[in-house]
């Protein structure tokens, strides 16, 4: 594989791994310091990819187990700058609404954070990056049932646990 | 709509929407003004969804890449060439492996011939010669010569050279203790031609009383008559010790009574 077939194969990938990297690792430094290492890891793999039946999932697993690692090796995790949360509150709102919507956004950060990492990664393939159930299966390697099921309870405990915040703030 | 909203959003959250089905959803959330209060509460996560998809990775990884593939390149042919690198080292330790072997046995073979050669010479004839070499004497300690003396006493029977030798020796040595063991070693070829006068001569030359009363008491062990006369300037001498000088007495009483007795 040279470099304009890598290019072709890998480089629409990036922008997703970069996502995930950054879900997982809430912080944009270590997202592209952890995209960068999964690009050369494949580059230097390039001979061998042709094996992979899909280099997309592979990519995508191979980010994951990253992220998972580097989390794991050091705890220490640092919010991620949410700079362009903006560029969703448009600017017709007041700047009430926006500091609202952007403490909303940063709430959905920290929820998301809790999630246990299975649940984060199906959702975030689903939701973010609209993959196919079958595509996460390829990803992720669990069950069609399992990838359902773990959706289903990551949406519903980022919606109870944010209803839960709201209602525990408006009671103040 | 918002009953379609209503349905699609329980069947989202059972994780059974299409994907079509929630970018509607998405779309529909994307404008916090047009919610309903009671929707708001799913808002976040479809707001942070929509968010999170318009990220983009920095391009310049790209360019990393890119920069990276010249010097992977080039990674390629190192390995290459360590490969063969690596392969010619390997043969040429073999071949340093054999050749060293040949010359090692080549050269255990000269070893062995000389070793015949030399022990179809008298090995302790050579040595011995080699140490005794007069110009030698400075290089090699007396217990050295000492040693070089007593290999004499190996040899069947010595030839004019060894006995000259062994007289040197006797005669020069610096030490004391090897001139004694050269005249030991004489006396074992006394019948040499040239050893007996040698030992008279040498009751003349030595000035060490040690090696005087040895010499005479050779020279008494085997009836040496010429020697009396030596002796008896040996007895006369002042300036030799006085146990040499009544040694020396007996020495020639020794040598001439018995000669006379018969006569």
């Amino acid at each position: 594989m040279d470099l304009h077939a890598f290019k072709q194969r890998i480089l629409p990938v990036q922008n997703r791994l970069f996502r995930l990297a950054t879900m997982f690792l809430r912080n944009r430094e270590d997202a592209e310091d952890a995209l960068q290492d999964v690009m050369l890891r494949l580059w230097s793999n390039r001979q061998q990819l042709d094996a992979y039946q899909s280099v997309e999932a592979l990519a995508v697993q191979m980010t994951k187990n990253l992220c998972l690692d580097r989390l794991k090796a050091h705890a220490r995790q640092k919010p991620v700058d949410n700079a362009d949360l903006s560029s969703v509150a448009s600017s017709q709102l007041s700047p009430y609404r926006q500091t609202e919507l952007i403490d909303s956004a940063s709430q959905m950060h920290r929820l998301i954070d809790e999630l246990p990492d299975v649940q984060k990664l199906v959702l975030h393939l689903r939701d973010v990056e609209e993959y196919s159930f079958d595509e996460i299966e390829q990803i992720t390697g669990l069950s069609l049932n399992s990838i359902r099921v773990n959706l289903s309870r990551a949406r519903q405990r980022l919606r109870d646990g944010y209803l839960k915040v709201t209602n525990y703030e408006t009671g103040h | 709509m918002k009953q379609d909203i209503d349905k699609l959003l329980s069947r989202y959250y059972a994780g059974e929407t299409t994907l079509d089905e929630e970018k509607q959803l998405r779309a529909f959330f994307s404008h916090p003004e047009q919610v309903p209060t009671y929707l708001q509460q799913h808002a976040p996560l479809f707001q942070y969804v929509t968010t999170a998809q318009l990220q983009q990775s920095p391009i310049d990884i790209t360019a990393r890449l890119e920069q990276k593939q010249e010097p992977r390149q080039l990674g390629k042919v190192r390995q290459l060439t360590s490969w063969s690198l690596r392969l010619a080292a390997g043969v040429t330790l073999l071949l340093i492996g054999f050749a060293s072997g040949y010359v090692y046995t080549r050269w255990a073979a000269s070893l062995s011939v000389n070793a015949e050669l030399a022990s179809s010479d008298q090995p302790e004839a050579a040595s011995m010669k080699k140490v005794l070499a007069f110009d030698a004497k400075s290089q090699t300690s007396a217990s050295d010569r000492i040693q070089a003396v007593n290999q004499s006493y190996a040899l069947d029977g010595a030839d004019r050279e060894i006995t000259q030798l062994l007289i040197n020796t006797l005669n020069f040595d610096a030490n004391v203790n090897v001139r004694l063991a050269a005249c030991q070693a004489l006396l074992r070829f006394e019948q040499e031609e040239g050893v007996r006068e040698a030992l008279i001569q040498s009751l003349r030359i030595q000035k060490d009383p040690n090696v005087q009363l040895t010499l005479i008491d050779a020279l008494v062990a085997i009836k040496e008559k010429r020697a009396a006369t030596d002796m008896q300037w040996l007895a006369r001498n002042q300036q030799v010790l006085e146990v040499v000088r009544l040694k020396a007495e007996a020495g020639v009483g020794a040598l001439t009574n018995p000669s006379q007795s018969p006569s």
